[in-house]
């Protein structure tokens, strides 16, 4: 009986798994800015998207799931979840397997630097911006890899289109934020944010803020930028192969994406939880997020798509040299001493 | 919990994994299996697919793949310099204007050879 003398008890390790359930960590990390979060912001986009195109285009969008259709995106997982799932012949099914899994993971991944409020964040890094893009920008390879393990030509021109997008947008994305980097000097997301308590950075940045909104189009894959898949030329682009659950997480991981991304130019340009006292920070972040998520949307209802040279020559001449100009404005501003509103 | 700040991102991406793998292997068991040669030919608009995707295609926007290396590297010097740019004087930084001139110019150059295809 010596032996289990060091061993917890039954009592102890309940006790052990009640104080982490119940930690502040935890629940910050599985519920409110964490995953459960994410999920949920997610399906609201994708009703959101739905609904909105749908009044863009004189249609009513999902109406019976719910109030006013809230409940169809859960309809559709569920749905989704119980749908075969079909592999070409000649697919490597595990490594789509695998880059199901890893969409997912990348997906979710950046929305842990985001903060909902002071000190309300999951993951206050030091380098959270630097974090977030090294994340973003991972996207386009695991696309390529869904393209060739699916062994079809659809979604391999996809991920290829994916590849090249990405040569077109990152460096002009970088140095868009590059002017707020130099006026707060720091990486940190709730310092950036800290910074902007006497004027959002989009009033001194609005090339930066223009470019990046650009950028972000095309870093989320969205109209006008809409290439990987581009329904009339690529049928679903790199999602054509994809069935039953791994199709519901590549479209969970593009609003996931979506919801990242707006909530980044919400954190960088809008304020992030800055705001009126009376509504709580984190709800003036998802307030802000949701409403550049359906400026995002609005933009899809309205242009058509540019051409992959078009957007690689944009890319390489007028968004980088706007970024370029951006620094300058950026210099002159705190040569003439005017950095004074934005240091902490 | 004191978790660091690294901690706390794999202990979200564990809670991500434990949702997500067994959502695959749900879908796996819950969905229809058969096999059918027609439905699990690949997509190609109805036609008999023809052999593997795994060809060799065209790289038309060859030159802006080799700037993009070139230019990765420069902007994250430009982050490194934009970080230090509000800390320290000032007059040692408009060197530094000198060396976006002098990046902007090559790449003036690189654009202009890329839109005439004989050079390449």
């Amino acid at each position: 009986m010596t032996c289990l003398q060091g061993l917890p008890t039954l009592q102890e390790i309940v006790n052990l798994v009640l104080r982490i359930i119940t930690s502040r960590t935890f629940l910050e990390v599985v519920f409110f800015p964490g995953f459960l979060n994410v999920m949920l912001s997610a399906a609201f986009l994708t009703w959101l998207e739905r609904k909105v195109i749908a009044r863009v285009q004189l249609r009513i969008g999902p109406l019976y799931a719910g109030i006013s259709g809230i409940l169809q995106p859960i309809a559709d997982g569920v749905k989704l979840m119980f749908k075969e799932t079909i592999f070409p012949e000649l697919a490597d099914t595990k490594l789509l397997m695998l880059c199901a899994l890893g969409l997912m993971l990348l997906a979710f991944a950046p929305a842990v630097a985001i903060p909902f409020g002071e000190g309300f964040v999951i993951a206050n890094m030091d380098v959270g911006l630097v974090y977030v893009f090294a994340v973003l920008s991972l996207f386009p390879s695991v696309i390529l890899l869904i393209g060739w393990a699916s062994n079809s030509k659809y979604p391999f021109l996809g991920g290829l289109r994916s590849l090249f997008q990405q040569v077109a947008y990152e460096i002009p994305m970088w140095l868009s934020v590059l002017g707020i980097v130099m006026l707060t000097g720091t990486l940190n997301l709730t310092k950036i944010v800290e910074a902007q308590q006497r004027l959002w950075f989009v009033v001194p940045q609005v090339l930066g803020f223009a470019v990046f909104f650009t950028a972000a189009l095309a870093e989320l894959e969205r109209t006008p930028f809409d290439l990987p898949e581009a329904e009339t030329e690529l049928v679903m682009g790199w999602m054509t192969e994809l069935s039953g659950v791994p199709f519901m997480i590549g479209f969970l991981a593009m609003y996931t994406k979506l919801y990242v991304m707006s909530a980044l130019i919400t954190t960088l340009f809008l304020g992030g939880w800055s705001g009126p006292g009376f509504v709580p920070q984190p709800v003036w972040v998802l307030l802000k997020t949701f409403l550049v998520a359906s400026v995002i949307v609005v933009i899809r209802g309205s242009f058509p798509r540019v051409r992959v040279d078009i957007l690689l020559k944009t890319g390489w001449t007028r968004l980088l040299l706007l970024a370029l100009v951006n620094i300058l404005v950026t210099v002159a501003l705190i040569s003439f001493g005017l950095d004074w509103v934005w240091r902490i | 919990m004191g978790l660091d700040t690294w901690s706390l991102v794999t202990v979200y991406e564990i809670v991500v994994f434990l949702v997500t793998v067994p959502l695959l292997i749900f879908g796996w068991l819950m969905g229809a299996k058969g096999k059918n040669p027609i439905r699990d030919a690949p997509f190609e608009s109805g036609q008999t697919h023809l052999g593997e995707a795994r060809q060799r295609y065209m790289m038309q926007y060859y030159p802006y793949l080799i700037m993009f290396i070139v230019f990765d590297v420069v902007a994250m010097f430009l982050f490194t310099w934009g970080l230090a740019f509000s800390g320290v004087p000032l007059t040692q930084d408009y060197l530094f204007l000198v060396f976006i001139a002098v990046l902007v110019a090559p790449l003036g150059y690189a654009l202009y050879l890329s839109g005439r295809r004989e050079f390449w």
